[in-house]
């Protein structure tokens, strides 16, 4: 009977376990070994072949693996900023119910329901420089010198116009879950500061955004976590291009993958990616969460 | 009743083992619609079922190699761009045709750029399409009156298709009349389609990619010549060109929006597609020019082939050998090659039923005859890696400004130096 009761739990969690272990833990190992491995799918007459660090050597000793570590995070840094910033006051423009609000959260939501490929062919579309709606724009406005280049083409343009893209997809998601924050802040903090006279400036910064920090700490986390991986818009829009203005350590670890079929270097450079992610979840806890718990 | 049941098992058994098909794959493309139309007459003919497993273009030889390395390529015939064969010859994926008994039949001799399917002098892919890299060419401006004489009055010599590389910088500059028309569209996307600019610049300029050791060479004279050349055409082209990849150049070319497109000759299929070509009749195909001094002599030019390899594991060899003899041959490639083939073999280019279909044929059957067909990347595994994933990247950081010639092509000959020292060649 005790033993029973003792496995009682175990059984509750296993289907969960068995999930873990089936979806994340077996495929992470794979690329563990993998990682300490020379295997190339193009030359199997060289078989697979003990590596040792040597990866992790060349990944580290590599400009081109640092250069494409600082496109990711211009890349990581610049559409979670960006995003939060612009989903942080789309969301408090909508946390005050007005006539017509549902249909304009639900038209905010479009961009982040379109497949990243599409977001990808509809951004080249927009800013093609013969027919592209941006293009016609800026020449309108006076600012035909930023055209003379097409903005995907310009090494120095491409990566900030993938940001923006980026951010049209993404910002709904952050909006969404920036709300639900919003909804869940109870009156009474705000009736009692508006009582001791705090204007709504200093109700925004000692009321609402610390008790908005969980949200924005899920919202950041994951947000952080997908543009690590970003590849759908970079393979559309630039290919990497122009040079190598655009590739990012999700698109070099492909590039490695399916162009050289080098799968125990291409495995490193994951793991990189994976240690990245680590990293930047344990800061953002740290910063945003400020250690403190406030559910 | 026991027995008999056992006696049917048997027999259905062996039923499904004499009945089963032979299967093709490819990917989704014009000449592979055009081969399909044979299908039904080769198993009227020779009694042989046919089917056919298609993949988009982008993750075919993705599949194949996957599918492959696991064991799990239920493919008997895979119709593969020639670029792939040494990877997956070399991996044993696919057999040597040329073992097949019976492959006399086939008469190698007259499919041109044969010798590049061999590997260790045996065949590994007999080609059922080919094409060559050149300049698809607007017709009715080469030819018009006013054209002809401003262009004579302007240069001194006379408005043609151009022949040397000085004349195509001639003739994009004479018709680059922006936003109208430019004179010649380009593939400038970061992407195997950039790097067939510097290759044929660097063929026709007397470079390679690598010498007979396998070392890396393009870094030299010629290679900075080749991307400088590529660099003074984009002055020519509409600047979103620095973004096109090979559809979008031709739909700027079959829009009637540029003189010329630096192409290869499927583009004259869409060029004769009414549905959504301005220019349908207008255009012709001359192969791609060189230096004035080395007209005349046969130099590489970027040779592109699909055709069909067998599988090592392919269970009834000689069934895909007559399934090869069958759809390559002459009567065969002509009567399909409208569907959207351009046919691999002399017999056929040069067929007079094909010429009434496509009036341009004689052009790049020339074309064909005066070059050494040459395929865009060196025909080893890593050839692919190479040209797509450290030329396109060089070429592309130069034309960006990002580096200059030199730096682009040292860096990249170093990376190509590493991956060949990984390969085990030196």
């Amino acid at each position: 009977m005790d033993l029973r009761r003792r496995f009682s739990g175990f059984t509750y969690v296993l289907p969960a376990l068995v999930f873990i272990v089936v979806i994340f833990m077996i495929p992470l190992t794979y690329t563990v070994v993998m990682s300490f491995l020379r295997w190339n799918l193009l030359r199997p007459d060289l078989g697979i072949r003990a590596a040792g660090f040597s990866n992790y050597e060349r990944l580290f000793t590599d400009s081109f693996t640092l250069e494409t570590i600082g496109r990711t995070f211009y890349f990581v840094v610049g559409s979670v900023l960006l995003e939060l910033l612009v989903g942080l006051s789309i969301a408090l423009a909508l946390d005050t119910e007005f006539k017509g609000w549902k249909i304009v959260q639900s038209i905010l939501l479009v961009p982040f329901m379109i497949a990243p490929v599409v977001v990808g062919f509809v951004w080249r579309f927009i800013l093609n420089n013969d027919y592209g709606p941006v293009i016609h724009f800026l020449k309108q406005i006076g600012l035909s010198g930023l055209t003379d280049k097409p903005l995907l083409s310009n090494p120095s343009m491409a990566m900030p116009v993938l940001i923006l893209a980026d951010a049209w997809e993404f910002t709904p998601f952050v909006v969404l879950v920036l709300l639900a924050g919003l909804k869940s802040i109870p009156y009474e903090p705000y009736e009692a500061a508006f009582v001791d006279g705090a204007g709504s400036i200093q109700r925004f910064l000692y009321i609402t955004l610390p008790l908005l920090r969980s949200s924005m700490l899920v919202a950041v986390v994951i947000r952080t976590l997908t543009s690590l991986r970003v590849f759908d818009i970079v393979f559309i829009m630039t290919g990497g291009g122009p040079g190598t203005s655009t590739e990012t350590l999700a698109f070099y670890g492909y590039r490695i993958a399916f162009q050289s079929y080098n799968i125990g270097f291409s495995s490193a450079i994951n793991m990189l990616t994976f240690g990245i992610a680590i990293i930047f979840t344990i800061l953002y806890m740290r910063v945003i969460g400020g250690g403190k718990n406030y559910d | 009743m026991r027995s008999k049941f056992v006696l049917l098992m048997v027999l259905l058994l062996l039923v499904s083992c004499f009945a089963s098909p032979l299967r093709l794959s490819s990917e989704v493309g014009i000449h592979t619609d055009a081969w399909k139309t044979r299908m039904p007459g080769f198993t009227a003919e020779k009694g042989v079922e046919v089917s056919i497993q298609q993949f988009p273009y982008a993750n075919y030889l993705d599949q194949l190699m996957l599918g492959y390395t696991a064991g799990r390529v239920d493919i008997d015939v895979p119709y593969i761009s020639m670029l792939w064969y040494p990877a997956l010859a070399t991996a044993g994926y696919i057999s040597p045709i040329s073992d097949i008994p019976g492959y006399d039949r086939l008469n190698e001799s007259d499919i041109p750029g044969i010798r590049n399917t061999k590997l260790n002098g045996k065949t590994y892919i007999i080609p059922y399409m080919n094409e060559l890299g050149g300049i698809i060419y607007r017709k009715d401006l080469f030819e018009d009156p006013k054209e002809k004489a401003n262009f004579l009055a302007k240069y001194g010599y006379e408005l043609r298709p151009p022949q040397t590389l000085e004349q195509y910088e001639d003739v994009a500059e004479f018709f680059n009349r922006p936003p109208d028309l430019y004179g010649v569209t380009l593939m400038g996307r970061r992407s195997i389609f950039l790097a067939t600019h510097f290759m044929q610049r660097l063929w026709a300029n007397g470079g390679a990619l690598l010498d007979l050791n396998m070392r890396p060479i393009f870094n030299s004279e010629a290679g900075v010549q080749a991307l400088k050349e590529v660099e003074r055409m984009f002055q020519f082209a509409n600047p979103a060109a620095r973004n096109y990849d090979f559809q979008e150049a031709l739909n700027e070319f079959i829009s009637g929006r540029s003189a010329m497109a630096e192409i290869w000759t499927t583009g004259m299929f869409y060029v004769e597609d009414a549905s959504r070509s301005s220019i349908v009749g207008k255009g012709g195909f001359v192969g791609f020019p060189r230096p004035e001094e080395k007209l005349g002599e046969k130099l590489p030019m970027l040779y592109i082939s699909w055709g069909f390899s067998v599988s090592s594991a392919a269970p009834d060899k000689q069934a895909a050998l007559e399934w090869l003899i069958y759809v390559t041959d002459t009567k065969n490639q002509v009567e399909a090659a409208p569907t959207g083939n351009i046919p691999a073999r002399f017999s056929s280019l040069n067929s007079a039923e094909l010429a009434l279909s496509f009036p341009w044929i004689k052009d790049f059957a020339l074309a064909m005859e005066n070059c050494i067909p040459t395929p865009i990347v060196p025909l080893i595994p890593e050839g692919g890696s190479i040209v797509s994933g450290i030329i396109a990247p060089a070429v592309s950081e130069f034309l960006s400004g990002s580096k200059t010639a030199e730096k682009a092509l040292n860096d990249a000959v170093k990376e190509v130096d590493r991956l060949m020292r990984d390969g085990g060649y030196y």
